[in-house]
């Protein structure tokens, strides 16, 4: 395949853009290290029904660039500066992977990319950059992701098939903790979209009885819901002690939340867990309501805990938004990782930071940014993250906030005592 | 009919039915073959080159929409669900059997061809609007099927091992040229489609699809071939989709926007006719992409704007798509003089004044009888349109059907030649039972029909126009269009043929709506009002025509409300009046029946005519 692609990669250099003629022939400085800028990519959607969390994305994207250039760029390089080259997902998959061709074919002097938020995407995309050998790093949950043999796809997040272990285990010795008594009976309702489907594929299949829970009842329904009283009639009559609750669309969760609300089974009172990015945004707060929402707890891939207090600060000073939230967290990350492998490979050569990525093995740096790890940084022979874990975040008084694992914790959760 | 035998010009095998030599059609597609190719040898950059691979995926399924919704009308807004079910045929035959999409494209197709037949059955039984809507179903219906069935997102697995044997290729080109190689394939199914009766048939029902049936075009059947073709086409491109995208989900495939891009290729580059979907895909997706790509990271969104506001101009200037566009300002431009010279002396048609018309006795009185109608009934609710009608009409005769407005004479003809169901009642033609045959078959038997509003294909010539109705007498498309040709000599219009049917007047649609019914060579002739809305001349003419079309031998029987030319035509008549026979006789004694009187003018005028 390498050979293949050579001739041809070698002509797009030639007739590359003015940016990287410049690098290549441009003030003949002699050492190897003489970059004056080194590139890294994000692909977000940032039009089409995902814009939102693509321009969260970069957001965190940009901040942390703006942080790493401040702080005198990439030592190993001279002090080169990073440059972001953001590209539009848009809204399929199709887009997606055009945006990836484009990305490695008119940008060749790119060494390492982030996206792209749907494991959809991110699934098409690195189908391009693993073919142009280019080290991708993703936040999406997909197993898939890095199942495929690839050797450059990096995946920062606990992959979906964890997830869902974590998350029951976790939430029952939250309870367990909280209350005394560990639940014995549970209740699923979710919809039939990609990752609720994935995420409770396991736990349907015996997984919840091992964890010696007893299923009461067990719906799930195509979004988007005309009415929930059907199924939280049922939830009502079924009493479980907890409910995985896993709506994809805002208006699903609020149907959902506003009949068990109506019900008296909300505030808490029936414990509901949920996992994923869009339970922690400021939409769902606007949609809902601080009532609706509150106790509501729900696992995720990223949150800002303890210690990002003066990132979350400087993120909303700077952006205006309201918190700080998985999507631009992870980029902030994602690119804090470039840093550390583009500091390792001591060239501006996707091969090399690559090789760096795959070598990386880092404490206390980027790390901080995601969950578990002890802080490390270190990717395994599939590209995932080493020691990765999940954060469950709870609505407290109208905000969402970080209460396990203890480590990061901001508050402590809460569970109504029966 | 032995007169008209005789030389035929351009009649030949040797023409085609453009009447431009044979194999005309095939430069272009030669022209944009090596143009193509030149363009993938000079393409270096791996992006271009996807957008190289992307432009003939898409044409190809704007192809195969415009083979059913193009040529037949019936527009489809879920050709996403043949797409999609191709591109999870392909992943899951790859993904869980192991099976390389060289032979999964195969699969592909098939799995389109046989959506196509489940979904076309019984999805035929709706038209207009409630097609297009209950096509849109079936897509979304399938997405929420694969999703429920766990394939949320499959994505094809990297076989380094022998990528080649599984359409795996680091030169992208490759693609391009599978994909290149796929959509001259649709072009070609689609230009022999275009230009045989499979399309002329697809074209006759988007006209009329009664008339049609009524030419003696088996409506249903063609319509499920053309649905079992483009889905076909349309599921062998949606596994190449798979393989170009290398991951599939149920939105992606059996989603609103890939049954839309379908049908705005189409409709972009030209409705029916089958290069327009090439064009649009080789305008609108590269111009999608530049969009996106230049605009996309900047003012996010902006792009569809762009897209949105250029589709809706095209629509409301070149409606039918750019390609007709063209053409029709071409046309236009060299075409103005000689459609006039190709028209103007010809405009009345030879030979067919009353002067020439040949010498006709009426049938004998022992001919045989050709047609025997009894006690024919039919009921919409409480309104008895036709009542308990019986009649007979002989061989070699003209038969007259008159009365007024709202008596139903139009509905019987439907009953006759079953467009319309009897409640009750016998009808035997020719010695056969032809109660409740389909419109088709009747005409098969050898009825023909014309129709009181002529709809005429504007953008065919006069000849196209009139081997709609030969296909039913002849095999193959070349004896079809000799038989067209007799057909318009038979009406006087031999002259006419290359015209385009739209700059028609009102007596020539009139000749070629009898030309259309004369090419299937019918036994039976039913006439529903020819005369009406002509000119006292072009009336003469017309009864010149329809007096030689019988005196060649064919019976007729003919409605019509101008009792002045009718008494010169029929040998006999039959009244009908609120459904019921009224009176039946020659000419003479009907028109001094008081009953018919009273019927047609009052009870006064009745009492005028004892006195």
């Amino acid at each position: 395949m390498t050979r293949l692609l050579k001739p041809s990669r070698r002509t797009v250099l030639q007739t590359g853009l003015a940016g990287s003629a410049a690098i290549a022939f441009g003030p003949s400085r002699l050492a190897l290290a003489q970059v004056q800028e080194v590139k890294v990519a994000l692909i977000a959607p940032l039009s089409g029904p995902w814009a939102r969390q693509g321009a969260l994305k970069k957001m965190g994207a940009d901040l942390a660039i703006k942080h790493i250039n401040a702080e005198g760029g990439i030592k190993s390089l001279g002090g080169a500066k990073l440059k972001l080259v953001v590209m539009d997902a848009g809204d399929s998959a199709e887009k997606a992977k055009n945006a990836a061709q484009r990305l490695v074919s008119s940008e060749p002097d790119v060494v390492a990319g982030v996206g792209s938020w749907l494991s959809s995407f991110s699934l098409a995309i690195t189908e391009v950059t693993e073919r142009a050998e280019l080290p991708w790093l993703t936040l999406s949950y997909s197993d898939q992701l890095t199942l495929r043999g690839f050797k450059n796809v990096f995946q920062t997040s606990l992959p979906a098939s964890f997830m869902a272990g974590e998350t029951m285990t976790t939430a029952l010795n939250l309870a367990e903790k909280e209350t005394g008594k560990r639940p014995k009976t549970i209740s699923v309702i979710n919809d039939n979209t990609a990752s609720p489907v994935a995420f409770t594929k396991d736990l349907r299949a015996g997984g919840l009885e091992k964890m010696g829970l007893k299923v009461v009842s067990d719906d799930v329904f195509t979004p988007p819901l005309a009415d929930a009283t059907p199924l939280v009639q049922k939830l009502r009559s079924a009493r479980p002690e907890l409910l995985l609750m896993l709506p994809t669309a805002l208006s699903d969760y609020k149907l959902l939340l506003e009949k068990m609300n109506e019900f008296g089974l909300s505030k808490g009172r029936l414990p509901v867990v949920s996992n994923g990015a869009p339970l922690g945004t400021p939409e769902i707060l606007n949609l809902l309501g601080k009532d609706l929402l509150e106790g509501l707890i729900f696992s995720i891939a990223n949150w800002p805990g303890k210690g990002q207090e003066m990132l979350e600060e400087e993120f909303k000073k700077e952006t205006g938004e309201p918190w700080l939230s998985q999507d631009p967290l992870c980029s902030y990350g994602h690119i804090m990782v470039m840093r550390e492998a583009i500091e390792l490979a001591g060239k501006a050569d996707r091969k090399a930071v690559g090789d760096a990525m795959r070598k990386l093995d880092t404490k206390g740096g980027s790390g901080r940014f995601f969950p578990g790890g002890n802080g490390g940084m270190k990717f395994d022979e599939k590209g995932r993250r080493v020691g990765a874990e999940i954060v469950f975040v709870q609505w407290q008084g109208g905000v969402p906030v970080t209460v396990f694992p203890e480590a990061a914790a901001v508050k402590k959760p809460i569970w109504v005592k029966k | 009919m032995q007169r008209q035998s005789a030389d035929i010009p351009g009649a030949s095998p040797e023409h085609t039915n453009q009447g431009k030599p044979a194999k005309a059609w095939l430069w272009p597609l030669i022209g944009f073959t090596i143009g193509y190719l030149a363009l993938v040898a000079v393409v270096r950059n791996q992006y271009y080159q996807l957008m190289l691979t992307l432009v003939p995926v898409w044409a190809t399924l704007g192809i195969s929409w415009n083979i059913l919704s193009g040529y037949s009308g019936l527009v489809s807004f879920g050709h996403a669900a043949f797409f999609g079910l191709g591109a999870y045929t392909l992943t899951i035959l790859f993904v869980s059997f192991g099976i390389t999409p060289w032979i999964g494209i195969f699969g592909a197709g098939a799995v389109g061809a046989l959506a196509g037949l489940v979904i076309g059955y019984p999805t035929f039984r709706l038209r207009g609007h409630y097609f297009a809507l209950s096509m849109l179903a079936y897509p979304l219906a399938l997405l929420y099927v694969f999703e429920w069935l766990g394939y949320q997102e499959v994505s094809l697995p990297m076989r380094r091992d022998a990528p080649a044997a599984y359409m795996q290729f680091s030169d992208n080109r490759v693609y391009t040229l599978i994909a290149l190689a796929m959509m001259i394939a649709a072009l070609l199914v689609s230009l022999r489609i275009e230009r045989s009766r499979f399309g002329m048939s697809l074209l006759a029902i988007k006209q009329n699809e009664i008339a049609a049936e009524a030419a003696g075009i088996d409506t249903f059947s063609w319509k499920l071939k053309a649905i079992v073709v483009s889905g076909m086409i349309a599921g062998a491109i949606g596994g190449f989709y798979a393989v170009v995208l290398l991951v599939v989900t149920p939105p992606s495939v059996f989603g609103m926007l890939t049954s839309a891009q379908a049908l705005i290729m189409a409709l972009f580059g030209g409705v029916g006719a089958a290069w327009g979907p090439v064009i649009g895909a080789a305008v609108l997706i590269p111009l999608t992409e530049i969009l996106h790509a230049e605009l996309g990271d900047k003012l996010p969104g902006i792009q569809g704007v762009v897209l949105g506001v250029s589709i809706i101009l095209i629509i409301l200037f070149a409606p039918e798509g750019i390609l007709w566009k063209v053409r029709d300002m071409l046309r236009r431009r060299r075409g103005t003089d000689d459609r006039t010279t190709s028209a103007g002396p010809r405009l009345a048609p030879p030979d067919v004044g009353t002067s020439a018309v040949p010498a006709r006795a009426g049938p004998r009185a022992d001919a045989p009888v050709m047609l025997e109608v009894q006690g024919l009934s039919k009921s919409y609710g409480g309104l008895k349109a036709v009542q308990n009608v019986s009649f007979v009409v002989r061989e070699g005769e003209i038969l007259g059907i008159i009365g007024p407005n709202g008596a139903g004479k139009t509905t019987l003809f439907n009953l006759l030649n079953g467009i319309t169901r009897a409640d009750v009642g016998k009808v035997r033609f020719a010695g056969q039972d032809i109660f409740g045959l389909s419109a088709n078959s009747i005409c098969r038997l050898g009825i023909g029909r014309t129709f009181q509003v002529v709809r005429p294909f504007p953008r065919l010539t006069v000849l196209e126009n009139v081997v709609i109705g030969a296909f039913v007498a002849t095999r193959s498309d070349d004896e079809a269009y000799v038989q067209a040709r007799k057909a318009l000599v038979r009406v006087g219009m031999e002259g006419d043929a290359d015209l385009l049917a739209g700059g028609l007047t009102t007596k020539q649609l009139r000749l070629l709506e009898l030309a259309r019914a004369l090419a299937g060579d019918p036994k039976l002739l039913l006439l529903d009002e020819t005369l009406a809305g002509l000119g006292s001349d072009a009336v003469e003419d017309m009864l010149g025509v329809i007096r030689r079309v019988a005196a060649d031998g064919t019976t007729i029987v003919i409605i019509e409300h101008t009792m002045h030319a009718m008494v010169r035509l029929a040998d006999r008549f039959v009244v009908l009046d609120h459904g019921t026979v009224l009176a039946e006789g020659a000419p003479e004694a009907v028109t001094r029946d008081p009953g018919v009187i009273e019927a047609y003018l009052g009870k006064k005028w009745s009492a005028h005519a004892r006195a």
